[in-house]
This record gives C-alpha cells, structure tokens and sequence, in this order.
C-alpha cells in the first residue's frame, strides 16, 4: 500500500536539500498543486509565494474562492491577470494540441515574470503522472500534451520542481488529507490546466469561454444537488463541452439555430481509464432545460456523452 | 522474514506501464519499471511483466527492444501484455495482426481454463481493453480466456513458465484485475 507519511517525510527531506529561499508555485487551487504548496511551506515557510493565474478560462467565481481557499491555508497568495493576454495568443487557434502547448507556454512567461522579479530560482508545481504519461516521450504515444509537461517551452529560466510527479489522483487525494487540507478541496473534481478553453472545441473565444463556464456550473450545480439528494454517487469528474456544430431547434413557435452542449461525467480513480457516469434520467434532464434554459441565446440542444475511457479520453482535446 | 518477490515491468511505452508498477507494487512486490533495451544479464528480477504500447506487432517489432532477448533467457515467469503478449505468441511460433474488430475499453471475459491466472475468480467478468492488434494463432500455448470479439484474451506457455494476456489488469475498471497479477507474482518459486 501507499504509505502516506512516509512520502511526506521523504519529500519533505528531498525538498530541504533541494530548495532555498524565495521559490515560486503555479497554484490554481486544485488538489495537486494545493498539496505541492503545503508540502513546500512545510520546508521553506513564508519563502513559498503561490501564484494563481487567472487565464480567463477558469470556472465560475473560482479565482476568488481559489485564492480565499489558499490564503486559508496560511499561504502568500498572488494572483496575476492575465485574461487579455491568453485570450490574445488563442485567437483563431482550433487545434487541440497548439492551444495547449500555446496554453502551457504563456502560463511560463508569467511565472518567469513573477519569478524574476522576486529573484526565484526554482518554480514548483503540481504534476502528476498522468501529465507525463500522456504527454508522450521515448516510446510512448502522445495522447496529448498536458500544459505543464508537454506544453512547456524548451527554454525557461528556473529549475522546475515536481514533487508529486509519480503519484496518481488518489495518491494525492491522501497526501492532500494527510498534509491538512480541508475535505472540500482533497476531494474536489480535476480541472485541466488549460481549463475552460479545452472545453470549447473550437476557438476558446471569451464569448464562447462565457457560454461553456455557465453549462459547467450548471452541470455541476445539478450534480452536486442530486448527490446530496442522495439520488446519485458523485462521479469523479462531471462538465459540460461545448461542441464547433449548430442545430436546429423551436422556440415559442420561433425557429432558432443554436449551439450543442455536451454533458460529460465519468468514473475512475486515477483518470487513466475511465467509465461514463450512470446519472439518473431525471438529473440529465434537469440539466438539459436549465442550460437550453438560461442559456437560450446560444444553446439549443443537449447530449450525453456515453464514451468510456479508451476509447474516449476523460476530456474532449 | 523471506525478501519480497522482486517483479520488474519492461517499458514498452504503454500508457499503463506505470499504473502496472502501481499495481505490483501495491501488492507487496520489490518493483520498477525498466527500458526494454536493458540487457537480461542486468536484470536481477524474479519475474518480468511485458507492457503493451504503441508500436505495431506486425512491422515495428524493433521497438520492442531485448523482449526476444528475455524470452530467450531469462530465468524466470514471464507474464506479456497486449503487445508483450503478441510478441510471444509470434516468438514461439504463432502469428498475431490487426484485429478484425479491436476492443476498446469495458469487454466481458470468458474463462476457459483457470490455471494459475484465473484462480479462484469467477468464470465471467468485465475487462478493460485497448488493443489494435490481437493474437491470431498461438500453437505452443494453451489459451485461458476469450471474449466475443477477441478469441485470444490470455494463453499459458505449454512448458514455460509464461503467461499472455491481451486485457489489462492494471486499470481500475478492470474486474478482479489485482488478483489476476497477484496469482501471476505467486508463480514466482524463490
């Protein structure tokens, strides 16, 4: 079995040796880079500056509960944003992999900036193994590039620090209770770094940004309800896609043409395979009027996705 | 005390190598993951497990680095996955190709045999898979499973200690999938 403390004893011991001074993280808030910042204030204190990027394709509300939720914790928290600038560099982009490696390459800049400035040498964050596995390498295929190991530039200006490189979602989960992090956050779902913008297939538009956050806090606000209600298990991870298709649809005797929104939600432990969710019908259909509901501009038509993993992926790019 | 079983996984690039030293290692095994290009004389193992990954059985065999090399020699079970198993239905004589109709993902197994595999587990569960390529013909093996779309989901070697199984046990949704490596590890004679 995975023995918890020992890993945090052991890292904790590597982490004394390898890092001084003034360090930086790239913290969203998640559980990986959560538990990576505990860990590392447990070595050097007030030297760990957290900084969270607000790329404006994080989901609803949550820099601001983000940040609340590190500053918690007792860590140095600075957010920088930085929406002007992804939006920029995304514009007319519709391939999965460049938006990635585009994704993966301005969030360095920005750390590079804030690490200069605080004379950083070394820049941490929350890798884990699916990011490395999946990015390929050697012998291995890339299924794709995760922002922060197959979206990273060739050259950038400080050691890169990951401690919980071989540990799997559930690993971390463990070292996320052990490490003291409240129950809310050890548990929480996956958010891919490149967030939002890999949920808009097509070109991650700040208006397409804004119709795919509101379908996602809907999914989720419906789940999560539906969980309490004890009338589903959560699932381990559950959004919305927004699909590049329009169809057809009816309202008020009105012809409207609209956008295609996916409900994704799936079961795993460790997001290397994955089976599709089982929600209730009852759920899937509230879901359904609430988005062609409060979204009734843009989305005319909700589906299911009911792709396992493979040979689906967990995420659509 | 006796030393814990040392079981090392041949990386040939698969996205579950990892998640097969996991395994192992969760179930008491001395483990790491290892280049297939290691020479056997460097691998001081009990066992060995053949991950699967990427390369084509059929025409990017070279990728597979010393795996001939290790059913040749070396001294101990062999368990080969997907792609580690197609390599050893070839090596000893039989063919494997494209599948007809590839699995991806949840597929339902049929036992036919147990032997040392399927011990004590049921006769039909569900597996996962992802696989291309399948074993077509496997004439100095037994063969211990199939499912309605692959004939071949895992063989026995009639006088070697080696198994083959086309279905990875290492993933979660993969019904009694620790058992399956866990009989295989206690095949191990020290």
């Amino acid at each position: 079995m995975f023995d918890t403390n020992r890993f945090i004893e052991e890292k904790v011991k590597e982490l004394q040796d390898r890092i001084k001074g003034k360090t930086i993280i790239g913290a969203s808030g998640g559980v990986d880079s959560t538990a990576s910042a505990v860990l590392l204030s447990r070595v050097i204190g007030s030297n760990l500056l957290c900084v969270l990027v607000d790329t404006g394709y994080m989901r609803k509300n949550e820099v601001e509960k983000n940040q609340q939720v590190l500053r918690k914790l007792g860590l140095n928290v600075l957010v920088i944003d930085a929406k002007e600038r992804f939006c920029q560099r995304l514009k007319g982009v519709i391939d999965p992999e460049q938006k990635r490696k585009i994704i993966g390459e301005e969030f360095i800049r920005v750390f590079e900036e804030v690490a200069r400035k605080e004379n950083a040498k070394h820049f941490v964050q929350g890798t884990i193994a699916p990011d490395w596995i999946e990015s390929g390498g050697g012998l291995r295929d890339k299924i794709k590039s995760h922002h922060n190991v197959g979206g990273l530039p060739e050259k950038v200006e400080f050691e890169i620090v990951e401690p919980l490189r071989d540990l799997y979602k559930d690993e971390v989960r463990m070292v996320g209770k052990a490490l003291g992090l409240p129950v809310e956050l050890y548990e929480r779902q996956p958010f891919p770094g490149p967030g939002l913008a890999v949920r808009i297939l097509g070109e991650a538009t700040a208006d397409n940004a804004r119709v795919v956050r509101e379908a996602c806090a809907i999914v989720e606000e419906e789940i999560e309800r539906a969980v309490a209600a004890g009338e589903m298990s959560k699932p381990w991870q559950y959004f919305a896609v927004l699909l590049p298709c329009k169809a057809v649809g009816v309202h008020g005797d009105v012809r409207v043409y609209g956008r295609v929104v996916v409900v994704r939600a799936v079961e795993s432990i460790d997001g290397m395979s994955a089976a599709y969710s089982k929600i209730p019908h009852k759920v899937l259909e509230q879901i359904s009027i609430r988005i062609t509901n409060i979204l009734k501009d843009d989305v005319t038509r909700v589906v299911f996705d009911i792709t396992n993993k493979p040979p689906g992926t967990i995420e659509y790019e | 005390m006796s030393r814990p079983v040392r079981v090392y996984v041949v990386d040939n690039g698969g996205q579950w190598t990892h998640r097969i030293w996991r395994v192992v290692r969760e179930i008491g095994c001395a483990t790491k993951i290892i280049p297939n290009t290691t020479p056997v004389s460097e691998i001081d193992a009990d066992a060995l497990v053949l991950s699967g990954g990427a390369p084509r059985v059929a025409w990017e065999s070279p990728k597979l680095g010393n795996c001939i090399e290790y059913l040749d020699h070396f001294n101990g079970p062999i368990l080969g996955e997907c792609l580690g198993m197609q390599l050893m239905a070839i090596h000893f004589g039989g063919s494997a190709g494209p599948a007809e109709i590839p699995e991806y993902g949840l597929s339902k197994m049929k036992v036919i045999e147990e032997d040392d595999l399927f011990k004590g587990l049921p006769k039909e569960f569900s597996v996962w898979e992802s696989h291309n390529d399948e074993v077509k013909q496997a004439p100095n093996f037994a063969v211990l499973s199939m499912s309605e779309n692959c004939k071949v989901q895992a063989i026995k070697h009639l006088k070697k200690p080696f198994y083959g199984i086309q279905f990875h046990p290492e993933v979660n949704n993969t019904e009694h999938g620790e058992d399956i490596l866990r009989n295989f590890v206690s095949t191990v004679k020290l």
